[in-house]
Order: structure tokens, then sequence, then C-alpha cells
């Protein structure tokens, strides 16, 4: 979206984007729109063209942006909705802010990881046993290759 | 001008170069290998960044048609139910595998004799069990001794944690007297050989971080290059090249990181391009003596192309299940219907792996491999709240059969960037494939209840995973008849006598495992099978 969005497209694109990704207040969880995903929309649109021809064309159809004006551009416009709504949730979810709600955190992976206790051996013994009392659980095979005869 | 010709010529630095240049070193031959990609270090990690999961959908996708760099070529698999995916660069698809390391058992070696499909290996279990076991040492294999599944072998470093996910699972399984095991897994468990233990980073897809992750990167490459194999990175091998008089390879003909042509005289050429690289390198490379490809007068190359189709099921439980903390792909594997029974209405079986929950914004894209978005809106709030933190799934791993009309061939408009027609993959599921995964979903859902789920989540859409094709095999099969395979038993080609393949193409029958930990072991056996028979390698 090279040329930027108007003050009214940005409210339109705000209020689709809180319907797609409603808040939780509750838990303090933000929707997109509140969150400002539009901003991360707004550079992939830059980058991509057709990205930005496909908001424009969302945008053009929305009226209110309300869960039924949403529900209606899914309808219309559906390989438009696609591409905005997995962009969303790429925009949303790359937030550190947003894994700590759901448990995962807020650091990139490496090198910290996570600390995750490993089983002690009479955990894996107990857990295991009753497999291992079953005995083998694997075919005999004969040798020899029946393609050959 | 051509470069002075060398001893040993490997294409493909990925799993299998890397075992087979290793092999071979201790024979002091000149070993070159020819790698399309570059190095990576591991600074370079998406998982070190912020954004990590983003890559996941850019320039670290599995899928060469979505990362589209420049080491990439294309796949046309517009008439394929599953797209193959992989790296192409120093380590091959061991960049962003995820480590699960399953051993194939005895009777995948004898899916003909057993149950009247698919073929005999020309060889068995016994024999690669030594090449098994020195495999899981270079690699650095972990996990616990005494599964009854197999014939005994102990991995050479403890089992991973596996984790609230793991336990819980095995409970149910335990309720309903079904197989389980702690998963194998090429991810060291303690820090070993300069490298670090796991730290449960949990995306082994995006690149492992702290090297305890077995990719060959790490493993193999390091060391073979320290020792003097040589690795010429960029090098994108156009075609084979064949001696009109004597019918053998002479070498290759490779472009660089600009596109000009060299050529590379060798004396025993080595193919380890993957399932997929292989068969397109082999049907490109036309000449007299080959007008269909070389090595290809069985007309075998590039068919019988198997995969290992997916399906998923979840279950919803009381408790978090912190799925994002631990490798991706392993915790616990159930064999329980790997073997036949002709009771469930197919032949051979599947594999219930549990698959951890990934990390949010790739559930909320439908799944890691999977492109279906989860709803929006208030249904959107009720899965990722609720659902997502307590989710433990199970991924149905089926055996695909050989079937020759599931293939790969050249496309006839498709190329690279340096002109190489693109691989073009044609596949569809098997019937026998279909029932076994039906089968999968309907165990894997009752184990979960077992466990305790309260809910289960099943796409239940008939469709296995689009972006699985994580294990490309059968292409170049081996075989005793030269008719009906490409290589004998020892990986050498049966029209070209210094010409060996050692990646999964060679695989006769796809099992239901994880293959690399095979493709590595056959790599080593084919090796020591070269230097056995080194007198007379190239006799008929
Ligand atoms: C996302 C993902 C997850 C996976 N998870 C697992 C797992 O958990 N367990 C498991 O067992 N397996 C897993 N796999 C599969 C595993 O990575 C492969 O089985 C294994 O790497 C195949 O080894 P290979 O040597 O046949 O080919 P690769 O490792 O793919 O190596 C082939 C190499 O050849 C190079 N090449 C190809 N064509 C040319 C050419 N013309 N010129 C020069 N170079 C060329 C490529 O660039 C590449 O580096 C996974 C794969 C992916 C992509
Ligand atoms: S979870 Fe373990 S193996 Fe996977 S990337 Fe992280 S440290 Fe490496």
């Amino acid at each position: 979206m090279a040329s930027g969005l108007s003050p009214q497209e940005r409210k339109l694109l705000d209020g689709i984007l809180d319907v797609l990704i409603p808040r939780n207040p509750a838990r303090g969880i933000p929707g997109a729109g509140e969150l400002g995903v539009a901003d991360f929309l707004i550079e992939c649109a830059a980058k991509d063209e057709s990205f930005d021809v496909a908001i424009r064309m969302i945008l053009e159809r929305a009226s209110g942006g309300n869960i039924e004006d949403v529900r209606r551009i899914e309808t219309e416009a559906s390989d438009a909705f696609a591409r905005l709504l997995e962009q969303s949730y790429k925009g949303y979810y790359s937030r550190a802010d947003i894994r700590t709600k759901f448990g995962v955190g807020a650091h990139p992976p490496h090198p910290e990881g996570y600390e995750v206790a490993p089983e002690s051996p009479e955990l894996m013994e107990s857990l295991t046993a009753p497999v291992r009392a079953r005995g083998r659980a694997y075919r005999d095979t004969p040798a020899g290759d029946k393609n050959a005869e | 001008m051509p470069n002075d010709p060398v001893d040993v010529l490997i294409i493909g630095a990925g799993a299998s170069g890397a075992a087979i240049a290793w092999s071979l070193l201790e024979t002091r031959m000149r070993i070159l290998c020819l790698e399309q990609g570059g190095h990576i270090s591991d600074q370079q990690f998406p998982s070190r960044r912020d954004d990590y999961e983003l890559a996941r959908y850019g320039d670290f996708s599995c899928d060469p048609n979505v990362r589209q760099l420049p080491q990439d070529y294309p796949i046309n698999v517009t008439d394929s139910c599953i797209a193959p995916v992989n790296w192409n660069g120093v380590g091959g698809s061991t960049i962003n595998f995820l480590g699960h390391w399953v051993r194939l058992k005895p009777s995948d070696f004898r899916t003909r004799t057993l149950d009247d499909v698919g073929d005999d290996w020309p060889i068995d279990y016994q024999t690669l069990e030594p090449f098994y076991n020195a495999n899981d040492a270079n690699t650095g294999v972990s996990g616990l001794a005494g599964n009854p599944a197999y014939p005994d072998y102990t991995p050479p470093h403890p089992p991973i944690p596996v984790g609230v996910l793991g336990q819980t699972l095995a409970k149910g399984f335990n309720k309903m007297g079904w197989h389980w095991w702690p998963s194998d897994v090429a991810i060291l468990s303690r820090d070993f050989e300069g490298r670090s233990k796991c730290v449960n980073a949990g995306t082994c897809d995006l690149g492992c971080a702290a090297g305890a992750k077995g990719g060959t990167n790490f493993t193999y490459w390091q060391m073979l290059e320290n020792s003097g194999v040589e690795l010429l990175t960029h090098a994108r091998v156009r075609e084979i090249t064949v001696d009109e008089n004597t019918g053998m390879a002479s070498g290759v003909l490779y472009h660089d990181a600009q596109g000009q042509v060299h050529e590379q005289k060798a004396e025993m050429v080595v193919v380890a391009c993957n399932g997929i690289g292989t068969p397109r390198l082999l049907l490109h490379s036309k000449s007299k003596n080959f007008p269909d490809g070389l090595a290809n007068r069985s007309g075998m190359v590039g068919k019988n192309l198997m995969f290992h189709p997916l399906r998923g099921v979840a279950g919803v439980f009381d408790e978090p299940m912190k799925g994002h903390e631990g490798p991706m792909a392993c915790s616990i594997l159930s064999q329980e219907f790997y073997e036949s029974d002709s009771a469930r209405g197919f032949v051979r079986g599947y594999g219930l792996h549990s698959g951890r929950s990934t990390t949010p914004m790739t559930h909320a894209l439908g799944g890691y491999g999977i492109d279906a978005p989860i709803p929006w809106g208030e249904q959107h709030r009720e899965i990722m709240d609720n659902i997502y933190p307590n989710l433990a799934g199970l991924t149905v791993v089926s055996e695909d059969l050989p079937e020759e009309h599931n293939r790969v061939t050249l496309d006839a408009n498709l190329t690279d960037s340096d002109g190489i027609p693109a691989p073009k993959v044609t596949y569809r599921l098997g019937e026998n494939t279909r029932r076994m995964l039906e089968h999968g979903e309907a165990k894997a859902e009752e184990v979960l209840l077992a466990a305790g789920a309260k809910k289960i989540l099943s796409k239940s859409d008939d469709k296995v995973w689009w972006r699985a094709g994580w294990h490309q095999m059968g292409t170049c099969r081996m075989g005793n008849d030269p008719a009906r395979s490409v290589v004998n038993g020892w990986g050498r080609s049966h029209d070209v006598k210094n010409l060996f393949i050692v990646d999964g193409s060679i695989f006769v029958t796809a099992g239901a495992v994880n293959p690399t930990s095979t493709i590595q072991a056959l790599a080593l056996y084919i090796g020591e099978s070269i230097k056995t028979n080194i007198a007379n390698l190239f006799d008929d």
C-alpha cells in the first residue's frame, strides 16, 4: 500500500481486524486491530502488489467492518479475504507479546529454549513396563528374496 | 576448462552424500562433493529471531516453491496431492528435518514374501544393522533401549524427555494395551563432541542453533572438510556425462553461482540428490547410449515415488500440554498397527506418532504441513485460548506402496534459474493407503480418549497433509533384476558400472517410519561394499 491508507480506511481495516481476531478482555488479550496488525499488513502490501490489490478490494467492499460485513466480504471476495486472513494471523502471532498469552515464551527459541525436566529412569521403567511385558512386537522374516523366484 | 579429475564425485551434500563421503574417507581416494546450495551457519537460523515463526512461511519454508532461493529448483506439483519439501544446501534436508529417527523393521525388507505387495529388498535388516549402529553413533542418537518392536539395539545416548504430552499419551496407550515407545531421535540429550544438548526450543524445522539436532552440517560435514574431502558449494550439476565408447560415467557438467558451465571428470560418480533430485538429474542426462535418461534401461527412473501420507488427530485435554516445549516431531510413537493384519482391510500398516502442538502462528494457520487457517471471529478466540494450549496430537504415518504411476518426470516448460528442467511430480493416494489412514484416524481417536482427551479434533475431510512430502523414496529402486530396478543390492547402477546412487530414491518399499536413519545406513553400507569390491569395482 505504497500510497498509504486514509484515516477512514485505516479505521475500517482496524475494525475488520478486530472482527477477525477479537479481544479477550478477561485475559488482557487485544484484538488484531487494536494491536496494530494493520501496520504489518501495510508493510506486506508495500512488498507485494497483489496483496495491495487484495486489501484495496476488501476495503472497497467493506461498509462498517462489523461481523455481517466481514461475512459478506468473505463470500464475495473469497480469494482476497483468504489472503487477508492469512496475513492477519501472521502479523498478530509474530508479536512476541502475543505469544506469551498462550504460554509460549516471548524470547526467540534459541539459544534459551525451555527447561523440560527429563523423566526419571524409574518413571520410564514403570511407564514402559506394560509394553515390555507384552513381549516382542515385530514379525519374523524369512531369509531370501522372493522377487528372484 | 575441465578441472583435474577426481576419484569420487558425489553430487549432493545432504544426508546420504555426507554418509558415503565419511565411509570412503579411509580409502584416501580424492573425493569431491558438488552441492548446489551453500553453507548456512547456526547464526543465520531463524530460531534466533524474534519473529521466527514468519520464516516458516518465507525464506525458511520447507517448500522450495515458497522459498524460491537462488539454489532452489521449482517442483511442479499440480498433479499431486502431496508437495515434496526439502532444503538445498550443505546438510541437505537435514537442515530443516525434525530428527525423528526410526529404523525400518525386518518385515519392511520382505513385503512381497510376507504380504504379496511391493517387492522384497535385495538386502535385509540384519545386513543394515551394523550400519544403523555406526550411523547412530556418528549422528548422536538419543533413545531408550529395549523397544520390543525391534531386534535389540541400544541408542548411544539416553532418551530426551517425552514431556507432559508424551507421558499423558503413553498412559492412554497403556490403557488400550497397545505398543508405544519413546521416540529415537537424532537429537542430543547430552553434550557430545562439541555439540550442545537439546534446549527444547521446539523449532527444529527452523534450523537447530544449538547443534543438538543431527543434521549433517553438524555431524559429518565439519569433520569431512577438516579431513580433506573437497566440498564445492553453489555448484549445480546439470548433467552426468558418459563416455560414448565405454558407456561409463565420465564426470559431470555443472553451473557455478554465476551460471557458468564447468566440466568435472571423475572415476566414479555417486548421486545423492534425494528422491526427487536424483531421478530429475538422471532423466536430464540423456546421451546416445542412454536416450531415455542415464541408468534408465529398465524405465524405472522416476517411477514408484513413495511418500508417507499423513493425517492428524488431536485431543483437547484439561491441562496445558506444553506442546511447544521440546523437539517438534518426537515424543513417543506407537507401532501397534505397523505389521499387516488381514482383518483390518488393508495390507502393511502405519505408525501413530505424537506430534507436539507447534507455536501459535503455525496452529492458527492450520498446523505444520497443512494450509488451512482456523476460523476467525469468536471461534478463533475459543480455539486459541482454550483449545490450543491443551492439545496433544497423533499423526498417522502410513506406509505407501510402490505404484509406477506415482512418479517424477521432467517438466516440459518449468526450469530452474540455470534452465535445467524442473521435476514434475505425479502422485495420487492409493486405495490401500486411504483405508489405512482412515483406520489410523479411528485408532488415534480411541487412544486420545483413553488418555483423557475431552474432545477430539479431526479434519476428517479425506485429505492428507499437503506440504508434507518430507520423505521421498523409491524413484531409482534397488533390486537384483535389471529389468525392474535401477541399482543393484549395493547401490551400483545396473547399466553404468561406475555410477552409484545412495539416497532415498533406492528404497524398494517405504515402511511407515521416517527414512533418514535407513538412508544413511544404506549409504554407509554402499560405501563399505565399494571398499570390499574395490579391486573389481566396475566389473560385470
Ligand atoms: C521439513 C522436513 C522434516 C523432516 N523430518 C524428518 C524426520 O523427522 N526424520 C527423518 O528421518 N527424515 C525427515 N525428513 C526427511 C530427511 O530430511 C530426508 O530423508 C533426508 O535429508 C534425505 O537425504 P538425501 O541425502 O536423500 O537428500 P537431501 O538431504 O535432501 O540432500 C540432497 C542434496 O542434494 C543437493 N542437490 C540436488 N540436486 C543437485 C544438483 N543437481 N546439483 C548439486 N546438488 C544437488 C541438494 O541441494 C541437497 O543439499 C524431513 C525433511 C524435511 C524437509
Ligand atoms: S528443540 Fe532441540 S533439536 Fe530442536 S531445534 Fe531446539 S535444540 Fe535443536
